[in-house]
């Protein structure tokens, strides 16, 4: 589904990711963890195709959708125009009647102005818009980010759901015990370089992961 | 027909033409962000052009489209020039929208010198008022309704707002962000230069007649603050009618001033009402 | 590139007496170019704005002399009138309208000059459209400026006026603070920099250059009308200030001699005989809109912040 190998990517002389190799397989569900200014998002806009990386292999497979950080709906658009749009690349399905269907949280808001939402509905909204592309993998920037408790776990349960009819999911979050909760395999980047790499539970019980990311005494 | 119903519809027809330009302004600037100061030069070669093709024997309606098409294509160069280089600043498109105004001189005294030019329009005349008016309401309330449903309907006109809301989540769900910009100068262009072609049998058109349309159209644009389309017909109308009047009952020297004048009292009643909001 | 300025000290100086004619005009009317756009370019380079009005300033500087010297006021107080009245204009509508930003500013600088040129085309006291003439010669305690060369080496002088003024702009405190407000406004305001004061101090000093390059126009070629001012005028400065590189006063004034220079070049050729009568206006008009986009695309900070950062 994605497989980048070695990728590096500047931003004119800075040099964001150092050699980045992470694959995500079919019906996978991989965590990627990492301190603020990690390349996280530059990971991400890298395999979206939206940053072109100056080195390295990347390849894609399937539809690919992004929910990207800090939601970035259509603002002047109704919820209904932004789930439209998240099928732009497919002009024949842009039918939204199963997005209400899948997130019935949405089916009240379809006539509001997105811009005016909460931080939750919008994530909700983003969320629905992601999935209006049919994808096969879901790529996720900051999903908690900003959230009520609540709020996030309700996130959290409608992606168990769509992972457990398939869906491949690629979840960036800073919040790691949801993270490697969620996920059964994870990666952490530091500094633009994997820093480490494996099964949720191994990670989870690595020292050096547990005390900067759970925030546990060692 | 009094004479104040004669001003006003030629206020309407005049208020017409600035709106037409002032939306091709607003379609450009809300998609692309550069304020595209090449739009008079638009209704310029729309309209001479259209006085070639017609001397070379091409019916009207056909000469008028052909104009227009022409406008739209012209659009389109100049959005690669000021949007298609990565990394261009909207500032920097303005500049560069200036330095296409200024070519388009060039290539109009090339092909049609610098004297003025005019065509026929409709001929005739309604209770005293001339049928080409009429003709000049109808096409713009028909074309820029049309425009208003494009936005507002379609899966396109959604997509260029989405670009204009926010070009990075654009990109995420896959809109080509440089060709939405394309696709809105092509639009620019042709509002424009429809505006040229419609005003042209009653108002003659030479090369630098650009710098007063796209002041005009500026003008009617300001009003909804260069993205709201609606205001921007409000402010053409507006200005079309009062300068209208003022032609009429004042003096015609005085005519081009009131788009002048209404534009800085807007742009600076809008900055007060800034600061006071700022200050707050 | 201590030896550029000593090149142009030199060149100013010796050009003059070696020039034929019809080049010192040339040389005279791109010295005055040159004072309207080192103005133009502290406006644009230090203050962040755009005006595509400054072509109005030097039309009221060479009125403001024109109308003085027609009255029986020595040349020389009317000649010092020009930038003074300049400036006053500036201060006037500059606290209107500097609050505008971006293409605001621009097309309110814009309407200004329009507004100015009709105001200026409709007065009869200003001759209307055919405006003033049979002004006098400039003349400095009995003796008469009635050469050519006497008006290059006066512009000369006021060149290097100019460019002073604008050195000391620069390197004071207000230029550190203009730099600071070109470059993050909010952050100037915050550490206490008076960013409105300073903004119109420089609208003020811009539109004094070119109110004086307007004076010295007026005596020069002894008549005006609104139509030597037009709004391409403006857009002239601004094509020449861009293409040197904004807020450098050496790209100014490189701007200004290329751009003369170029068109000049252009038009002679374009009146060779055989040559279409529209070649002269088609060439020039090409080549300013070809030097502006090029530049700004591609060399989007001008040649001389440029080359200074390559040398
Ligand atoms: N557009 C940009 N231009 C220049 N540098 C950038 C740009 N975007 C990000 N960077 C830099 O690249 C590095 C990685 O940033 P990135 O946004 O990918 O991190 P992140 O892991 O997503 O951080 P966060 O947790 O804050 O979202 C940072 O040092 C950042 O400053
Ligand atoms: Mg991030």
């Amino acid at each position: 589904m994605i497989e980048a190998r070695d990728l590096v990517v500047r931003y004119g002389a800075a040099t964001a990711l150092d050699g980045v190799s992470v694959s995500v397989r079919a019906g996978e569900m991989v965590a990627l963890i990492g301190a603020n200014g990690a390349g996280k998002t530059t990971l991400v806009n890298t395999v979206c195709g939206i940053l072109r990386p100056a080195a390295g292999e990347l390849r894609t497979s399937g539809r690919l959708a992004l929910v990207p950080e800090g939601r970035h709906l259509f603002g002047p658009l109704t919820v209904d125009d932004n789930l439209r749009l998240g099928a732009w690349r497919d002009r024949k399905n842009r039918d939204t009647g199963h997005i209400y269907q899948l997130l019935p949280e949405l089916v009240p808001l379809r006539k509001q102005v997105a811009g005016r939402l909460s931080g939750g509905q919008q994530q909700m909204v983003a969320l629905g818009r992601a999935l209006m592309g049919r994808p096969d993998v879901l790529v996720i920037d900051e999903m908690s980010l900003g959230l009520a408790p609540r709020v996030v776990e309700n996130l959290a349960g409608h992606l168990r759901q769509r992972h457990a009819e398939g869906l491949a999911v690629l979840l960036i979050e800073q919040n790691a015990r949801l993270a490697l909760d969620l996920c059964s395999r994870a990666y952490v980047l530091e500094a633009g370089r994997v820093v480490a790499e494996g099964p949720s539970a191994e990670l989870a019980g690595s020292t050096e992961v547990a005390t900067a990311y759970l925030g546990l005494e060692s | 027909m009094g004479e104040l119903a004669q001003y006003l519809v030629t206020g309407v027809g005049l208020g017409c033409a600035y709106a037409l330009t002032g939306s091709g302004l607003v379609v450009i600037y809300r998609v692309t962000r550069v304020v595209n100061f090449a739009q008079g030069s638009f209704a310029v070669l729309g309209a001479l052009t259209v006085t070639t093709l017609l001397a070379a024997g091409l019916p009207h309606g056909v000469a008028e489209g052909l104009g227009v098409l022409l406008a739209g294509l012209v659009g389109v160069l100049v959005g690669v020039v000021a949007t298609g280089k990565p990394g261009t600043t909207p500032q920097a498109g303005l500049i560069v929208t200036l330095g296409l105004g200024v070519f388009a001189y060039a290539v109009e005294i090339f092909f049609w010198g610098d004297q003025p030019r005019s065509f026929p329009g409709l001929p005739g005349a309604v209770g005293g008022i001339q049928t080409h008016y009429l003709l000049i309401i109808g096409v713009t309330a028909v074309v820029l309704g049309a425009t208003a449903l494009l936005f507002a309907r379609t899966d396109l006109g959604r997509a260029l707002t989405a670009t204009a809301a926010d070009p990075y989540a654009a990109r995420a769900v896959g809109i080509d962000v440089v060709r939405m910009g394309l696709f809105a100068f092509a639009v620019g262009g042709a509002l424009g230069g429809l505006a040229g072609v419609l005003i042209t049998p009653v108002q003659q058109v030479s090369f630098d007649s650009d710098v007063a349309l796209v002041v005009s159209g500026f003008s009617a644009a300001i009003l909804g603050n260069l993205t709201r389309p609606g205001l921007t017909l409000v402010g053409g109308l507006l200005l079309g009618v009062v300068q209208a009047l003022v032609g009429g009952y004042l003096s015609t020297a005085y005519q081009s001033e009131v788009a002048l004048i209404f534009m800085l009292v807007v742009l600076i009643a809008r900055a007060g009402r800034r600061d006071l909001v700022e200050a707050a | 590139m201590k030896w550029a300025y000593a090149v142009a000290a030199v060149g100013a100086l010796v050009l003059p007496v070696v020039l034929a004619p019809g080049q010192l005009t040339v040389f005279i009317l791109l010295g005055l170019s040159a004072m309207a756009v080192v103005g133009l370019s502290l406006l644009m380079g230090y203050a962040g704005q755009v005006s595509l009005g400054q072509a109005a300033f030097t039309a009221l500087g060479a009125y403001t002399s024109g109308l003085l010297s027609l009255h029986h006021a020595p040349p020389l107080l009317a000649l010092v009138a020009a930038p003074v009245a300049a400036a006053l204009a500036a201060v006037v509508v500059g606290v209107p309208i500097l609050r505008l930003r971006g293409h605001q500013l621009a097309f309110a600088t814009l309407a200004l000059q329009i507004l100015l040129l009709s105001v200026l085309s409709g007065a009869q006291w200003a001759g209307g459209a055919v405006g003033l003439q049979g002004l006098p010669y400039l003349s400095v305690g009995g003796f008469e400026l009635d050469q050519d060369l006497d008006y290059a080496y006066l512009v000369v002088g006021g060149v290097l006026l100019v460019s002073l003024i604008a050195h000391r702009l620069v390197h004071s405190r207000v230029g550190r603070g203009l730099r600071a407000l070109a470059t993050g406004e909010m952050a100037a305001e915050a550490s206490g920099v008076p960013v409105g004061a300073y903004r119109l101090l420089v609208f003020a000093v811009s539109a004094a250059f070119a109110g004086l390059a307007g004076g010295i126009y007026c005596f020069f070629l002894g008549y005006l009308a609104p139509g030597s001012f037009p709004v391409l005028l403006s857009i002239e400065y601004v094509v020449m200030a861009v293409v040197g590189g904004l807020g450098s006063i050496a790209g100014a004034l490189l701007g200004a001699a290329l751009i003369t220079v170029v068109v000049q070049l252009l038009t002679s050729l374009a009146t060779q005989p055989g040559m279409p009568s529209y070649a002269p206006s088609v060439l020039s008009y090409a080549v300013y809109a070809l030097l502006l986009i090029a530049v700004v695309l591609f060399v989007p900070k001008g040649i001389v912040p440029t080359l200074r950062r390559s040398l």
